[in-house]
């Protein structure tokens, strides 16, 4: 009989082994491969761009560059990570990458409120604090968004975090401070109307 | 993660954010539009630098060819009467993991390269230059493909080009061969032996 521990880790032993084989595929130019690669991960990746971008359509763009780039990359995709690290990285550069085009084409940033506005529903959660939560996320401004959602979401350290955005870790972290404090503030406000 | 920072607000505010899910579904599916973009796959930067390589293999195939019809057009020698050494038989080779070739490969290779040792004095002078440049030539072209394979894997390209390599080299020693068996002591090489 095995243990419910044990069979986990086989189960996830399994499942790592899948994922090399896909992406060993994928590298020698499997079109299949890639798709199961792309069903496997696309929830994350558009999980992290919708929060880092608060806009699904530009997510959904952002979700598809990230894709794209990962099979240019693939060749040069060494294994030292696990695919998905990997990929994630890839997805952040996305994000800053078309907000870069973003700014020189308006000029300046978009602001949150009107890019929260266009936020769905992000999850089938029926838990109104998570959603509370989302939405005040998506209304923080990009710089301190970006940072709460690399550290605070998706557990990044603020060094990992710094890199990853081209800032320093000092701004890092004042830009998480900052994020906690108007999120605190506007959830707080929030709870108050209600 | 842990950061002094992450002491200053409500702990709340910390494990509401662990909680929320960390992957969102999209509303539709991208794959689509994405695999419209999937360009097929590149493999440009060897390709190029491997064009000299491909270039010296059939240069080689070719200056060899030419030898050995001139060799074959010399008034024979006593040895060259002999009856003819047993018809070569090549099999399409295939490549097992790690682009490595099998032992039966290895031991073919070898058995008419000491063939080779013996036999390569037989040869005219200039014959015997040629065949030394030319093999020489393929076995750095081989060296090549191999090292570009150790970089890219799989490569469907380099395999075959090492492939055509391996086999031209196999050719060349086996046409040394014919060329100067005597008493049909030539050596066969059978299908089944080149199966790598």
């Amino acid at each position: 009989m095995t243990e419910p521990g044990t069979e986990s880790e086989i189960e996830r032993a399994r499942r790592v082994a899948d994922e090399r084989a896909l992406v060993d595929s994928a590298r020698r130019g499997s079109a299949a491969a890639f798709e199961a690669l792309y069903r496997n991960h696309v929830g994350h990746v558009y999980g992290l761009c919708l929060r880092m971008t608060a806009n699904p359509a530009t997510a959904e763009d952002c979700t598809q560059e990230a894709f794209i780039q990962a099979w240019r990359s693939l060749p040069a995709f060494e294994g030292r990570a696990a695919f998905g690290t990997w990929l994630h990285r890839i997805a952040v550069n996305a994000v800053l990458a078309q907000g870069r085009r973003r700014r020189e084409q308006v000029g300046a940033d978009v602001p949150a409120d009107e890019t929260a506005a266009a936020l769905p529903d992000p999850s089938a959660s029926n838990d109104g604090a998570v959603l509370d939560l989302e939405a005040a996320i998506a209304r923080l401004p990009a710089g301190a968004r970006q940072v709460l959602v690399l550290v605070g979401v998706y557990g990044h350290s603020h060094e990992e975090a710094a890199a990853l955005l081209g800032i320093a870790v000092g701004t890092c972290k004042s830009q998480l401070h900052r994020a906690r404090q108007l999120l605190d503030a506007r959830l707080q406000a929030r709870e108050m109307a209600s | 993660m842990t950061t002094d920072d992450r002491r200053e607000p409500p702990v709340s505010l910390d494990a509401a954010l662990e909680r929320l899910p960390r992957s969102i579904e999209p509303g539709r599916d991208l794959w689509p539009a994405i695999e419209a973009q999937l360009e097929p796959r590149s493999v440009r930067p060897v390709r190029r630098w491997l064009w000299p390589a491909a270039a010296a293999v059939l240069l080689v195939v070719a200056s060899s060819l030419i030898t050995a019809s001139l060799l074959r057009r010399e008034p024979a020698p006593v040895a060259r009467q002999a009856p003819a050494a047993p018809e070569l038989r090549y099999a399409t080779a295939s490549f097992g993991p790690d682009q490595r070739l099998g032992p039966a490969y290895d031991a073919a290779r070898q058995e008419l390269a000491q063939s080779l040792a013996q036999r390569i004095d037989r040869l005219p002078p200039p014959a015997r230059r040629q065949l030394e440049r030319n093999l020489a030539e393929l076995r750095r072209a081989s060296a090549e493909i191999n090292a570009a394979l150790a970089l890219k894997p799989g490569d469907p390209l380099l395999e075959e080009l090492l492939l055509n390599a391996y086999q031209d080299e196999l050719a060349v020693l086996a046409s040394v061969q014919q060329l100067t068996a005597g008493n049909g002591s030539g050596t066969t090489i059978d299908a089944t032996r080149m199966q790598l």
